[in-house]
């Protein structure tokens, strides 16, 4: 009887009914304080490093725009989906949040088989992690920001089998909210590495 | 057992204004990225301000994702916007540090 009322009697919000749930909702923005300052240090140490490629290509040379685009496209549209997972989590809806995770799951698959392509071809034209401080701060960020959405497409899987045996509970609920936020987060990492990486590598050269 | 028949009919105390606003963040940061890409690949704007337009771009766009599609513009975030300015802060301080400082 209580299972078969589980739905009804959940509260609006439920990722933030419990102190539980809030609490993690705190301490996860807490630990995106942290993965900020973490990526920037990264960032600051591809922005001083990136024109000592020591003989090696450079980035005009490496970077094709088509391919970061479609990366780009990828991601930001998996972070569209995983808006519409909280939306359906807010409706107390578990069959949605499933579909758009599992979209989400499938395009952040598409984003990482683009980079690993990518990278295995840049190493063929010379460009390694050990070939130059070009090569080492380039991989390091730009696979620091791989290795997150890898962690973030198995975080999001593990959530999924296992609501399918808890169900959308308020115990639940605040883990669907934070995967959710995280997919997010590492969208919002990936604008300033097309930026900083990508697109500003592509005109390093004009500017001089 | 537990469920109280009021339950199950009481309307929502929250009022969730649907995809809308979502969905329009998402165009935003669609059209924001592809005057990036634009503004790159063809030489439409003077070279020279070409990155400091980028850069803009990529914030205006962070900052819509941050607000919109991370809930950093509703109530009860404030510590959020303290833990994430925080860390632009020291991002800022690492990034002018280390290209104008370290490695000239």
């Amino acid at each position: 009887m209580a299972t078969h009322h589980a739905n009804a009697v959940l509260p609006d919000e439920p990722e933030k009914a419990t102190l539980e749930g809030k609490n993690k909702i705190l301490g996860f923005w807490l630990f995106l304080g942290g993965e900020t300052v973490l990526f920037g240090s990264l960032f600051a140490t591809f922005i001083a490093l990136r024109d000592q490629v020591n003989g090696g290509p450079t980035g005009q040379e490496l970077f094709e725009l088509p391919l970061v685009a479609s990366a780009t496209l990828l991601l930001l549209t998996s972070s569209m989906t995983a808006v519409m997972a909280t939306q359906a989590l807010h409706k107390k809806n578990l069959k949605q949040i499933q579909v758009w995770l599992t979209i989400t799951v499938l395009l952040g698959l598409g984003f990482l088989g683009l980079e690993i392509y990518e990278f295995t071809h840049y190493v063929h034209e010379g460009h390694k992690i050990s070939s130059s401080a070009f090569g080492s701060a380039f991989y390091t960020l730009v696979g620091f920001h791989g290795g997150h959405v890898a962690f973030g497409i198995l975080w999001i899987i593990l959530l999924q089998v296992s609501a399918t045996k808890k169900g959308l509970t308020v115990v639940t609920a605040p883990k669907f909210y934070l995967a959710s936020l995280y997919w997010h987060f590492i969208d919002v990492v990936w604008v300033f590495i097309f930026t900083v990486v990508y697109l500003m590598g592509m005109i390093g050269g004009k500017v001089g | 057992m537990g469920a109280h028949a009021e339950e199950g009919v009481r309307k929502p105390k929250v009022k969730h204004d649907g995809p809308k606003r979502h969905v329009v963040a998402f165009i935003g940061s669609l059209v924001l990225t592809a005057l990036a890409f634009v503004a790159v690949a063809y030489d439409v704007i003077p070279s020279g301000f070409t990155v400091p337009f980028i850069i803009v771009l990529a914030f205006v766009q962070a900052l819509f994702q941050l607000f919109v599609w991370m809930h950093m513009d509703q109530k009860g975030h404030e510590f959020a916007r303290i833990s994430i300015f925080a860390g632009l802060f020291v991002i800022l301080m690492v990034v002018i540090v280390f290209v104008l400082w370290v490695w000239i």
